[in-house]
């Protein structure tokens, strides 16, 4: 149980987020009071479809919205606060970055904003372009590279200050089967390093095979949680593989219609 | 990474530098910078030949008004599109978030990006004010004559400067809480229009206007037709006046941009 001195990675209490409709006086509530903690080191998927939460469980990790009400905190930290974002790492859902900069230009660009410099710049910068692949096409505009290459690139900008926790929404979207393939052996990687992972997917049988914890929303609800084993039960072994991991999902979403 | 590394004035500044190095590499490899120089200069080449519509006015004069209402249009055009299109477009692709995710605190990036386009319009200027001084000493050694000393020149590029550089701060204040690049650099023109005929603004119900900065105050053409330098202090109270309203820009641009979610 974490402590003071070692508090939880990740701890959302009551945190909800919704927006003012217009001039209606009504609001979208984008996620309803969720409370949730995540240990260090696990990896945490957020599955659900279009509108269920997912994004803005991680915006809100990342600091970039405010709650309407309750807290969220990253190892004791208040997410957004300057002490929480020296912690955390953030590749966005399908980003863009910057065309007319290569590969390595980028990334010491991030470094810089990330308070890195000098020898130690140049050490991260080479150790993330060999771990997510990107060696080779260092050199080349950013501008050029294919969709699995721009989000190989976010990755490791995500990663290249050893955050203790890294976000990620929607990494797998658009990358061909190798490309998913080689997106879970970076995040079992980064959680063999001891990195907190938490990522949303519509990809169950990816978030089946790399996450300690789920947790499946919908329509800004908190669904159900737990460990895989868990949450599939004994079903699991008779009936292996994603398939049974949806029905739970689709029994879960229309037992709250 | 030690925490102390993020914290202080210092580690402010080499980010806000960063942030302004990537925001002027960014737009030199835009077009558009590159389409409204090669525009303004090539106005500025040809205006010894559209001297038929000076209106009576002395072919020296008649090139440096026109050049200096190049460099002030062009350049307000430019101020107006850039500061829209370099911040707004990375907050449309997400790549803003991996920066404001980071320990980057909002003013300093917006203080970053302003600073990079400042970089930019500077460059922009000096481009325009080399060339338009190239046909001037060019006519003045054919024509015997000389229009204005070169401090009075000088000065009078100088206030163009001031002028397009206030243009994109108001423009980056309409960036902190617009939506799109399109809506931003509209809205930055139309501020500049407002700010450009606030001279004309009277008493009664157009007297709010009194508050907006006036950029007719920013008159390089009428520096060079008095003919002699203006006084320091003068020039001192315009760049106190054009840093007050600066500072007053960017300050409601980062209020706005820290409360802005994502």
């Amino acid at each position: 149980m974490p402590s003071a001195e070692a508090p939880w990675a990740v701890e959302f209490a009551a945190f909800a987020k919704s927006y003012p409709t217009g001039w209606t006086g009504g609001r979208i509530h984008a996620l309803r009071p969720l409370t949730l903690q995540l240990a260090a080191g696990q990896v945490l998927g957020l599955l659900g479809p279009n509108g269920s939460g997912k994004s803005t469980t991680l915006k809100a990790l990342a600091g970039l919205i405010a709650p309407t009400e309750g807290t969220c905190r990253i190892f004791g930290q208040a997410a957004g606060s300057d002490a929480a974002r020296t912690l955390v790492g953030y590749l966005p859902e399908a980003p863009q970055f910057s065309p007319h900069q290569t590969g390595r230009e980028f990334l010491h660009y991030c470094a810089g904003l990330s308070s890195l410099g000098g020898a130690t710049a140049t050490r991260r910068v080479d150790e993330v372009l060999r771990w997510s692949g990107l060696g080779e096409a260092a050199e080349r505009k950013v501008g050029t590279y294919s969709k699995g290459m721009t989000q190989r690139v976010g990755l490791a900008q995500a990663v290249l200050h050893e955050p203790r926790l890294v976000l990620l929404d929607e990494p797998a979207g658009g990358l061909d089967p190798e490309g998913r393939l080689a997106l879970n052996r970076l995040i079992r990687d980064l959680a063999a390093r001891g990195t907190t992972v938490v990522f949303s997917s519509h990809l169950l049988a990816q978030a089946e095979e790399v996450c300690d914890r789920l947790v499946l929303l919908g329509r800004g609800r908190l669904l159900a949680e737990g460990a895989p084993a868990e949450l599939l039960g004994a079903e699991r072994d008779a009936n292996p593989g994603p398939s049974r991991l949806e029905k739970l999902y689709l029994e879960k979403l229309h037992a709250h219609e | 990474m030690s925490d102390t590394a993020h914290h202080g004035p210092a580690a402010s500044l080499r980010r806000i530098r960063l942030i302004a190095g990537h925001t002027l590499g960014a737009a030199l490899h835009q077009r558009l910078a590159l389409l409204l120089a090669i525009t303004g200069a090539a106005l500025v080449l040809g205006a010894r030949w559209l001297r038929d519509f000076n209106f009576g006015a002395a072919e020296l004069k008649f090139i440096a008004d026109f050049g200096l209402g190049a460099i002030g249009f062009f350049g307000t055009l430019l101020a107006a599109l850039a500061t829209a299109q370099l911040f707004c477009s990375e907050i449309e692709s997400r790549a803003a978030d991996c920066v404001l995710t980071r320990p980057v605190r909002r003013w300093e990036y917006l203080t970053g990006k302003f600073a990079g386009v400042v970089a930019l319009l500077t460059l922009f200027v000096l481009t325009l004010v080399i060339v338009l001084g190239v046909v001037l000493a060019v006519r003045e050694s054919q024509l015997g004559a000389t229009l204005a000393p070169l401090p009075v020149f000088l000065q009078a590029c100088a206030l163009q400067w001031l002028k397009i550089t206030l243009v994109a701060a108001m423009t980056l204040f309409v960036c902190s809480y617009a939506g799109s690049a399109l809506f931003a650099s509209c809205a930055g023109l139309l501020l500049a229009l407002v700010a450009q005929l606030r001279g004309f603004a009277g008493g009664g119900s157009w007297a709010w206007l009194r508050v907006w900065p006036d950029l007719g105050l920013f008159d390089g053409e009428a520096l060079l037709a008095a003919g002699h330098p203006a006084s320091g202090g003068w020039l001192l109270s315009l760049a106190g006046y054009w840093a007050a309203y600066v500072l007053l820009f960017v300050a409601l641009a980062s209020y706005a941009f820290k409360r802005r979610e994502f």
